[in-house]
């Protein structure tokens, strides 16, 4: 069975739900339809808020990819190169996407990021690794009206006051204050001259505004938040969908596509995709004048990648062997270190940072790798319900409450994309239909000299604040931030999109995700994506869709031909 | 809403309204071990509404897991059974605290009772207000409220 749309959005994550938004407020009477190969879970629900506050236990925790095989267990995925690269945990394959479970940490990228190649030229060469560098078809400042928009979007608190990026607009909430259990950093940054600053969050403030996102009631149960203060794209499709008068919206849960389907080189046709609600083999057809690939940077690479047809052999956009390579994340390095006591009985009071410094995401630091250090919500004291729980007496738990404890400082690195990194499509199907992925990757030669640097500092700030013995707790290479795999450029030699997000040589095919960013910089890239998404969707509506409704006035209607 | 068709709702869990209610008697017991728990660690419970959070409590349990109408009936007869060793209320004392309540897995019904009701009842009590006992003006699971100027809803560093 063959069905039609104009827009087809394939992913319902924050791209997708940014880009059907922005174009509904152009046009509500738009011919969208959203196709996500997840399923729904029920967000805002006290039940479930409690049993995750009581058993750590998400509602949502079977949207995940499973572990790797292993000798004793089935597993999925497949991890060939020599550094792993976790998958569990690193993304929701579900109604909303990876906004369910996200963070909310809401950085720009700093200017100098857009030019990576230009500025990192030099210093780069003095690496031993063979980095496949790339600047950015666009500039800081092409973006930060949208990084602007962006923020009133997802609804960042932050501090408008903060100089570490330019900003023409301010947040549209003010900053979280630093906590109690920011004093230690602070301290020691301060006697070290580390600059820092608040934390830009995306967590809804207090506003007079007719919002129906309600503000952040700082519960500390971030990832089940029970208000939905925290950004979810599945509420703000709830609410396209629920509240809006939207008549040719329309989401399809539990539709896992297949392939593209091209017309010729140069035109997308439409999809094929399997919709499990009817049945778990059966190909349906959907037909659109505009496909958006916004289902992140994994699935959107390898849905390209098995698209093959006469016309693309090798995956379509794949002619120069670019899509899926060059993969990078960040890896999310752990220190942690032992204070003497803790005088103020620091403790867990929220569940999200409040304090980051960005010292050393800086043009000095560009061509070595640049690195933010985060101050976590966690980082000291006592867990009174474990101690309480394992019968300790109260007089026990109040002396350790003020005693010695551990510190961490957390940090997030940016690494550069070699050719050889990549993920393509593995055999089998995941257990939610997908087909697995396979990463192949090598962390490269200069990670561990710059890791040793990183070390260096991390045990400068932890003995200014009297804490001794720093340790790397953890290395996590998840591909929470998997970018970079079909990057933008200035030409199709060296990229897969151009820098209206246009895969190369194809009239109506967009890739929203961070598959897209020539480089990843040092942060969190979400805010990043949802600019260029509301970029995209400036650029349908302004350009792309009348264009489209133009060469149809002009194309007589088959109805026509026919009488 | 007894009218709607739900067999198409996407939900990972087959959810009970309130089809099961929890019996006056096993809430009686539930009442006094939540009790037991505020003042065996000197917890700074709010003064009104402890027993109406806890029925909500328990009620979401049940509504998620419907076995959890068995482990509150379990803990009552534990807490019978040790209050007739121990005395009342040390027998609530003796559950909070015996190690025998940790064995992993929880094979006993003493180890039930302890890990599937009274630690759960800890984390709530730590949730709705007891964690104040220990100096923070905020907890994961307490809703403190909005960031509001002048009235910020935890613990502060001011930065000058």
């Amino acid at each position: 069975m063959t069905q039609q749309t104009d827009i087809l959005i394939i992913g319902s994550g924050v791209a997708a739900a940014a880009i059907a938004q922005k174009i509904l407020n152009a046009n509500p009477l738009a011919k969208i339809t959203m196709l996500e190969a997840g399923t729904k879970v029920k967000m805002r629900d006290f039940a479930l808020h409690q049993n995750y506050l009581i058993t750590g236990q998400l509602p949502y925790e079977f949207c995940q990819d499973q572990a790797y095989p292993t000798k004793d267990s089935i597993g999925e995925n497949e991890s060939l190169g020599p550094t792993l690269i976790p998958m569990q945990g690193s993304r929701l394959m579900m109604y909303g996407g990876s906004t369910v479970h996200w963070g909310g940490w809401s950085f720009r990228l700093k200017p100098e990021d857009f030019k990576l190649k230009t500025l990192a030229k030099s210093g780069i060469k003095a690496l031993k690794g063979d980095y496949d560098l790339l600047d950015w078809p666009i500039n800081y400042d092409d973006l930060e009206p949208f990084y602007c928009e962006a923020e009133h979007y997802i609804g960042v608190s932050g501090d408008s006051a903060d100089p570490t990026v330019p900003r023409s607009t301010a947040y549209p909430y003010p900053e979280f204050p630093y906590t109690l259990e920011d004093k230690p950093s602070i301290l020691a940054m301060k006697k070290l001259g580390i600059e820092y600053s608040h934390m830009p969050i995306a967590r809804h403030g207090v506003s007079a505004s007719d919002s129906p996102h309600p503000p952040c009631q700082t519960t500390g149960t971030c990832k089940y938040c029970p208000f939905g203060a925290r950004y979810v794209a599945a509420n703000y499709i709830d609410e396209l969908t629920e509240f809006h008068n939207y008549p040719n919206f329309h989401l399809k849960t539990n539709a896992i596509v297949e392939s593209l389907i091209m017309s010729d080189k140069h035109q997308v046709q439409g999809v094929t995709y399997i919709d499990k609600h009817i049945s778990e083999h059966q190909i349906q057809t959907l037909n659109a004048k505009l496909v958006i690939l916004a289902a992140g940077a994994i699935e959107s690479s390898k849905l390209l990648l098995r698209s093959q047809s006469d016309h693309w052999p090798n995956g379509v956009g794949n002619d120069q062997d670019l899509v899926g390579r060059n993969l990078i994340t960040h890896p999310y390095l752990m220190f942690e270190a032992d204070l003497p006591d803790n005088p103020d009985g620091l403790m867990p009071e929220m569940d999200f940072p409040t304090l980051v410094s960005r010292h050393f995401d800086s043009e000095a630091e560009q061509a070595l790798g640049k690195y933010i250090i985060v101050n976590p919500s966690a980082s000291i004291g006592t867990r009174l319900a474990n101690e309480m729980q394992s019968g300790k007496p109260f007089s026990v738990i109040k002396d350790e409450v003020t005693g010695k404890s551990k510190i961490q400082l957390h940090v997030l690195l940016e690494i550069f994309s070699q050719n050889r990194n990549r993920l393509f499509n593995a055999t089998k199907r995941n257990h939610l239909g997908l087909t697995e992925t396979a990463i192949e990757f090598d962390q490269g030669p200069d990670f561990n000299q710059r890791l040793a640097q990183i070390q260096q500092n991390m045990t400068r700030i932890f003995e200014a604040m009297g804490a001794k013995d720093t340790r790397l707790k953890t290395i996590s290479w998840r591909a929470d931030h998997a970018a970079c795999t079909t990057r933008m450029s200035e030409d199709k030699y060296t990229g897969v999109v151009d820098k209206n997000l246009k895969v190369f040589d194809i009239n109506n095919l967009f890739i929203c995700s961070n598959a897209s960013f020539s480089s990843l910089g040092a942060v969190n890239p979400t805010l990043t994506l949802t600019s260029l998404a509301i970029r995209l969707a400036m650029h349908l509506n302004q350009t792309v869709i009348p264009e489209l409704e133009h060469a149809e006035q002009q194309t007589p209607s088959l109805q026509e031909e026919i009488s | 809403m007894e009218n709607s068709t739900r067999c198409h709702v996407e939900t990972p869990h087959p959810y009970l309204d309130n089809d099961l209610k929890i019996d006056s008697y096993t809430f009686k017991y539930m009442c006094k071990l939540f009790e037991q728990i505020a003042q065996y660690w000197q917890l700074e419970m709010p003064s009104v509404g402890q027993e109406s959070q806890l029925l909500v409590f328990i009620q979401n349990r049940i509504k998620l897991d419907l076995n959890y109408y068995i482990e509150y009936k379990n803990a009552v007869h534990v807490i019978k059974e040790l209050c007739a060793v121990h005395g009342d209320p040390q027998g609530y004392i003796q559950l909070l605290t015996d190690p025998s309540g940790l064995i992993t897995p929880a094979t006993t019904p003493i180890a039930r009772a302890r890990q599937k009701v009274s630690n759960e009842f800890i984390t709530l009590a730590l949730a709705i207000g007891g964690f104040k006992t220990f100096g923070a003006k905020n907890a994961l699971g307490y809703i403190s409220g909005g960031n509001i100027e002048n009235n910020v809803p935890y613990r502060v560093f001011k930065d000058v």
